[in-house]
């Protein structure tokens, strides 16, 4: 479908409201659930005497899974789209079947794995898995919704070439890359080792110490989701919102052409620019942690 | 038969450099896996395919695009638009983990690799914060991260308009969906054959792995790629319109 630059403008600006939602719910899911890399300290924390309440899915690497939960509402909403049920209906019923599989993986794969630490004495607390499932649910659901709808518009309204499914395959994947590579962060860099001088660097050392006492009581999955709230999440839709809207700006402004590649190359280096400014103040703010050895020579 | 078509061979050719691009792109980007995400390596933290193959995808996506709404769109055209959607998915990654290293997890940036930033020229070890490997996204890291997913972005790119033109006149409306997938295959193998010679995690084109590593996994890869391109032309054979 060809729409003017106004419509194109205001679908696109919808894409990336939808990709915002998507990528802070995603990394949200896989913070209550505990997935990804920082969850290998979950892991090991029974082994190092440090039993705990914190959820342990990590169903697989947070892009597959991800992309599972995705594929899967994708490829129902094309049943039900087919069936001539209302997008807004398919696409929520989609979203709803892969979020339920996805809470069995997350059952059988918490259940599992905490079995496997049995040696190491750590239980399996029901109540846990009681009310920390659902929540992994709801948030999938929210996650795929978005997905979905990304996809439906992208292959309805603006003719992609590939189908629901396979986008929201792709988007999926996309969205699970980004939450594993910046909101992760904050949950296994920060989260987990609070205790830590907040700018004190994590001594590999400390690697499986991760803290299991909550502002309130003991911690559990549900207080690192309230706190990655605060800036991984949000972050992590950022990432994603500017993905799916940047990437898509340069050729709906300037067309198929050079000049948008031009623009998209023009984006890309404002953004090392910015990073290089990051650098620049995070040094100046915590400082070197060594004394360099050349300065402290010519003193002596 | 099929395979001493001039254009077969030609195709399996330019699947097999598009491949060897891929591969050649995940030694650029900047993973440091798991201790990365707790900020005891530099890099990105997570792994190597799920970087890779995430911004290649991108890329795919908004190459596709092109390819079906520019028909005057040459090769090196849908390169470009895969090599643009790929870099800005992983500028706009690093960019907001960079966000979280500075300010959620408060750890300068530093690489390991080096004593000083080749691009900028700060120091880097003195910023090592005690028993790691140093953290964050260093403007080297950050820049190399961008190169490398240019490069798969371009190498996605390539591979699909490749299929696109072979299987087209086949299969007229179901082209793409045949392309697309198999790119895809494409990518997560030539992202998964360089994690082996990296051993998971690298900072980019300054670490020393680089040299080391890069022929061996571009030749793996590029045998590797020519077999895919193989089978792509392969099953073509039962395609009919």
């Amino acid at each position: 479908m060809v729409l003017d630059l106004t419509m194109s403008m205001a679908v696109l600006a919808l894409l990336g409201a939808l990709a915002t939602i998507a990528g802070c719910l995603e990394d949200l899911e896989s913070d209550v659930g505990s997935q990804s890399n920082p969850n290998s300290q979950v892991q090991l924390a029974p082994q190092m005497n440090f039993l705990h309440r914190i959820y342990n899915k990590a169903i697989s690497g947070e892009p597959i899974s991800n992309g599972m939960s995705a594929v899967i509402s994708g490829t129902v909403a094309t049943v039900l789209l087919n069936a001539k049920f209302y997008p807004l209906t398919a696409i929520a019923l989609g979203a709803l079947v892969g979020a339920i599989v996805l809470g069995i993986f997350a059952t059988t794969s918490y259940a599992g794995r905490v079995a496997s630490q049995a040696r190491f004495k750590q239980p399996l607390y029901m109540d846990i898995m009681r009310y920390t499932t659902p929540s992994i649910i709801a948030h999938n659901f929210i996650v795929n919704f978005c997905l979905v709808a990304i996809a439906y518009i992208q292959f309805e309204v603006l003719g992609y070439p590939f189908t629901i499914p396979f986008l929201a395959l792709i988007w999926g994947i996309s969205a699970g890359a980004i939450g594993s590579s910046v909101g992760d962060v904050h949950y296994g860099g920060e989260r987990e080792f609070q205790n830590r001088e907040f700018g004190c660097g994590l001594n590999t050392a400390l690697s499986g110490r991760i803290i299991r006492r909550a502002e309130s009581g003991l911690r559990n999955s549900i207080d690192n989701v309230w706190f990655c709230a605060k800036f991984g999440g949000p972050a992590t839709g950022i990432a994603l919102g500017l993905t799916v809207f940047l990437s898509s700006w340069p050729t709906t402004i300037w067309g198929y052409t050079w000049t948008a590649i031009g623009v998209g190359a023009l984006i890309v280096v404002v953004m090392a620019v910015m990073n290089r400014l990051i650098e620049i103040n995070v040094k100046n703010a915590y400082g070197p942690y060594k004394e360099d050895k050349e300065e402290k020579e010519a003193r002596a | 038969m099929v395979f001493l078509d001039p254009t077969a061979i030609l195709d399996i050719f330019l699947i097999g450099l598009s491949g060897t691009l891929i591969c050649l792109a995940v030694h650029f980007i900047p993973v440091g896996g798991a201790p990365a995400a707790m900020a005891q390596a530099t890099g990105v933290g997570t792994g190597t395919v799920e970087l890779a193959a995430g911004s290649g995808l991108v890329g795919l996506i908004t190459a596709s695009y092109m390819y079906a709404y520019e028909p005057s769109a040459d090769a090196f055209l849908v390169m470009a638009a895969g090599a643009m959607g790929a870099a800005i998915m992983l500028a706009s990654t690093m960019f907001a983990g960079s966000l979280i290293y500075a300010y959620g997890v408060a750890v300068p940036f530093a690489s390991a690799q080096v004593k000083r930033d080749p691009i900028t020229g700060d120091r880097q070890d003195i910023y090592m914060s005690k028993g790691t490997q140093g953290q964050g996204i260093p403007t080297i890291c950050f820049v190399s991260g961008i190169i490398g997913a240019a490069l798969g972005g371009a190498g996605g790119g390539l591979i699909y308009f490749v299929l696109m033109s072979y299987y087209t006149p086949l299969i007229t409306t179901h082209a793409a969906a045949v392309a697309g997938v198999f790119t895809m295959g494409v990518f997560y193998v030539n992202s998964v054959i360089p994690s082996y010679g990296v051993g998971g995690t690298i900072e980019g084109v300054h670490d020393p792995k680089f040299k080391r590593v890069v022929p061996k996994d571009v030749f793996t890869s590029a045998v590797v790629s020519m077999i895919c391109g193989i089978v792509a032309i392969l099953i073509a054979g039962g395609m009919t319109v």
